[in-house]
């Protein structure tokens, strides 16, 4: 069975692992206890205690909060429960004009903003961009991820989580 | 009796009886055990690694057969060993996408008859580009011939190239102008072409008079005839040495394995749920030559996926909400739809052990009748499906990339493919001969960033994971043009923690011809059609094309002056314009021109990919070497990532690491301040989604999603607590 320590599946999360190590890890079988190691690493890295249950996104984590199952930024914010999209509870800052898409695309030929916006989801708390969305106007926000937390750790972990 | 399977039941009965058996026991053709593999598992991976040697062995020699660049340079090539029923069993590299559409095309002349008429006898070969029987577009020309033994049709040997040349209303395979079926270019639909392993000589014929550059089809249908005359031989060697009865059964258990092996892989990688995301696609043909008015001209595409992965491993990918199929070249049939799955399921979690159609039966594609993705029109043309299909495929490598981030797997999570926009041509060659060909130097495109490091440069497409952009002296020769530049893009891929992929851009002197027309096609020049993933930034994939009419670029040459190789990095003043002299020419694709001739030139950019996590975040080391590489600008450093360069002696960029912190604290600050909740936002933009405040093509849209889908219209009517019926749709029956 392949299996990693902790520091190099922490390396390779960080992108730090070099290449031709990290292209080993890629061509080989994969390391099945590999979950819960990142979960260690990731649970190293955060500043709080709540128990990490699920990575999002890069800096998004589902963790337990006491009775509640919650989406949590990595400095510490809480976008509520993690059934519900956290977006709705980010700032956003939309770019829909010439001006302010060119920040972002300085040299380069620019989409039409009337026909598109790109729009980014914010922590409140830390200020780390943690989604872009590029939408038509009036698009609906996206709900990117549900889940099936359960399942997951009943079905495939084995280990089910305590209601 | 060659033409009547030695099996009792007819190959019709054999399919339909294949079908039921996987209905009724779940495995494919009822396998519910693999005995051979549990009897002697080396003797059962040794033997299909020897079809796999087959059939990998059979490409290289048959890309020496092409005369293509296509195929020869770039590797546009894909063979496959197939059951009699036509599922894959093993399959060689090279654009993966066709081994099920190849699967489509047998399943298809069983089911209709053609064991009786035309018959399906030892020696056969039938060929089909027809993409509502199996393939993506008319390109894409496939060919067939049954394996037989002692009289037993025990399999199929495939092979597919795409075409440089299709014959259809404008030069090239891409027909970006193609607004119907015929217009697209030579049909052959589930032909027999060919008998005791000839091709016939009147299929040649009609080749021949139909085709603007008849040598690259027809050599390519050697290619392939002799690549599956090739695979079926060992086969037949292979059946010699192991018996009928143990081949016809492991070849079974060999798909059954791979089904069971990506539900499997399915439960080790991902997390069960429910993803979503969208991408979108947008251009206008508005008052541009050669557009016929059977439509609106102007297309704004949604592009919603909803990936769900069970409990059980199977993946189900659902596109309703998405627009209706149209009177442009875009459209995709359904087996262009479960090739776009399969070569993305091949790339993203079947790199080892048994690939074949097991992976595709181990998923489910829903496709909402009417929409592009399954036009209840068999007339649409679907001659660039390209441009929608990658786009819509990114989406689903980002949606399967948050499965592998969320289960630690961060090495697999890729932001994914890009549309790269095709550049095709035709008229009189440099040798005074008739030509038309696709320019496939757009095989090698940037690509979406990974989770733990920059994507590929100019390296990667979607369709083909052996991307290559072939070799600038081969295209020369085929086309009446020399390159006078070739040059990265800087900023192309997306900016993020991790950037995308940057892309190329080429520039051309058009050379010994008074007639050269150009079109392009795949380019959503409006809209961004990628994205990017937990932070990261679409590539800027809205690139407009330049031109110089002519040029004075001669008398530059010869006092000596600086020419442009490059747009440059001024997005109002192309470096053509301040160095060459002429007629400039901007167009927004999809384009097709008025005859070019010798001393003018053209250029035309390809896409990078999608950028991974915040920008902020950015090694302003990796960055300073990006500066100096030209993969990204000064400007770009400073104000999208923030990082501070300095000079060193020589006057090479080096990281302000200091300063570049506190320039980043201080862009974070700025980011807080200007963002507002989302809850705010969402009062304030509500008033302009009743009132329906957008572009025509924007309202267009929506008032299409929501005439074909009841849940894009609930999804959209609950975000904004409105009634889109009635605002998008008023006086339409509900
Ligand atoms: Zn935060």
């Amino acid at each position: 069975m392949t299996s990693y320590s902790k520091e190099i599946i922490r390396d390779l999360a960080s992108g730090q692992l070099p290449w031709p190590q990290t292209r080993r890890i890629m061509s080989a079988y994969k390391d099945d206890d590999r979950f819960f190691k990142m979960v260690a690493v990731h649970q190293d890295r955060v500043p709080w205690k709540d128990p990490i249950l699920l990575p999002v996104s890069d800096h998004l984590f589902i963790c337990q909060s006491g009775d509640e199952r919650i989406t949590r930024c990595e400095c510490g914010h809480s976008f509520g429960d993690y059934r519900k999209n956290w977006k709705l509870k980010a700032a956003i800052h939309v770019r829909n004009t010439e001006e302010s898409l060119r920040e972002i695309y300085p040299n380069s030929d620019l989409p039409d903003p009337e026909w598109m916006e790109i729009r980014e989801f914010i922590c409140p708390e830390c200020g780390t961009l943690h989604e872009v969305e590029a939408a038509a106007p009036g698009y609906p926000i996206v709900h990117d991820f549900e889940p099936d937390l359960e399942g997951f750790y009943r079905d495939w972990l084995g280990k089910p989580l305590q209601p | 009796m060659l033409d009547k399977p030695a099996s009792a039941l007819r190959l019709r009965e054999r399919l339909l009886d294949s079908e039921r058996l996987m209905e009724e026991t779940g495995c494919y053709d009822g396998i519910t055990e693999l005995s051979l593999r549990n009897q002697d598992p080396l003797k059962f991976e040794t033997l299909h690694t020897k079809l796999r040697a087959y059939c990998v062995s059979a490409r290289e020699m048959a890309r020496r057969i092409s005369a293509s660049p296509g195929v020869r340079e770039v590797g546009e090539m894909v063979v496959a060993i197939y059951t009699p029923e036509g599922d894959a069993i093993a399959l060689s590299n090279g654009i993966m996408v066709h081994v099920h559409t190849m699967s489509r095309f047998i399943k298809w002349m069983i089911k209709n008859g053609y064991e009786d008429n035309p018959r399906i006898r030892e020696g056969d070969i039938f060929a089909n580009n027809d993409a509502f029987i199996g393939t993506v577009q008319v390109p894409d020309v496939m060919d067939v011939v049954p394996i037989f033994h002692e009289g037993t049709l025990v399999g199929w040997a495939g092979a597919v190239c795409h075409e440089l040349e299709a014959g259809g209303i404008t030069p090239g395979g891409d027909v970006c102008l193609a607004q119907e079926r015929f217009t697209e270019g030579l049909f052959v639909c589930a032909e027999k072409i060919g008998e005791n392993d000839e091709i016939r000589r009147d299929y040649v014929i009609r080749c021949e008079r139909n085709l603007r550059m008849p040598i690259y089809w027809v050599l390519d249908e050697k290619a392939k005839v002799a690549s599956c005359i090739d695979m079926r031989e060992s086969v037949k060697q292979l059946i010699s040495e192991i018996g009928l009865d143990y081949w016809m059964k492991v070849s079974k258990e060999f798909i059954e394995e791979g089904r069971r092996a990506q539900l499997a892989r399915t439960r080790q990688l991902t997390v069960p749920g429910i993803y979503r995301g969208h991408t979108f696609y947008g251009h206008v043909t508005a008052g541009k030559p050669g557009f016929q008015p059977l439509g609106d001209p102007d297309w704004l595409y949604n592009i919603p996926i909803e990936m769900e992965i069970g409990t059980d491993g199977k993946i189900t990918m659902d596109f309703e909400g998405t627009q209706p199929w149209g009177y442009h070249s875009m459209n995709c049939t359904p087996a262009g739809m479960d090739g776009g799955m399969f070569v993305t399921l091949t790339q993203h979690m079947n790199f080892e052990g048994l690939v074949n159609d097991g992976a595709w039966m181990a998923t489910e594609l829903k496709l909402p009748h009417g929409t592009w993705t399954n036009p209840d029109n068999e007339m649409v043309a679907t001659a660039t499906s390209w441009a929608l299909l990658l786009p819509a495929y990114g989406v689903f490598q980002r949606l399967l990339s948050r499965s592998f981030v969320a289960r630690g797997y961060v090495e697999e999570a890729f932001v994914g493919q890009v549309n790269s926009p095709m550049i095709e041509m035709g008229g009189e060659s440099q040798y005074g001969t008739p030509f038309g060909m696709a320019h496939f130097e757009c095989a090698a495109a940037g690509s979406g960033a990974l989770a733990i490091k920059d994507g590929l440069d100019t390296a990667y497409v979607g369709w083909n994971p052996e991307s290559d952009m072939g070799n600038i002296e081969v295209w020369e020769q085929s086309m009446p043009m020399v390159y006078i530049g070739r040059s990265i893009v800087p900023n192309s891929g997306g900016a993020g923690k991790y950037r995308g992929g940057c892309s190329f851009v080429s520039t051309w002197l058009i050379n010994k011809t008074s007639h050269l027309r150009l079109h392009t096609s795949e380019h959503s020049s409006r809209v961004f059609d990628n994205g990017g993933m937990c932070g990261g930034y679409p590539a800027p994939t809205c690139q407009k094309h330049r031109a110089v009419r002519n040029s004075n670029i001669h008398e530059l040459a010869a006092k000596g002056e600086p020419l442009a190789h490059a747009p440059g990095t001024d997005p109002h003043v192309s470096d053509y314009e301040r160095n060459i002299g002429g007629d400039h020419v901007v167009v927004e694709g999809p384009y097709i021109t008025a005859p070019h001739k010798q001393g003018d030139i053209f250029s035309h950019s390809y896409n990078g990919g999608g950028g991974y996590g915040d920008v902020l975040e950015r090694d302003p080391v990796k960055t300073a070497w990006d500066v100096e590489n030209g993969f990204l600008t000064r400007e770009a450093a400073d104000q999208v990532f923030g990082i501070v360069l300095k000079d060193d002696a020589e006057g090479y960029p080096v990281a302000d690491i200091d300063a570049t912190a506190k320039r980043r604290a201080a862009m974070r600050k700025e980011r807080m301040a200007k963002a507002i909740p989302v809850s705010d936002w969402i009062a304030a933009e509500r008033g302009r989604v009743e009132k329906a405040d957008f572009a025509p093509e924007v309202r267009k849209m929506y008032a299409s999603a929501i005439k074909l889908s009841p849940r894009f219209t609930k999804d959209f009517s609950d975000f904004w607590n409105v009634d889109a019926r009635s605002i998008f749709t008023p006086g339409a029956k509900p």
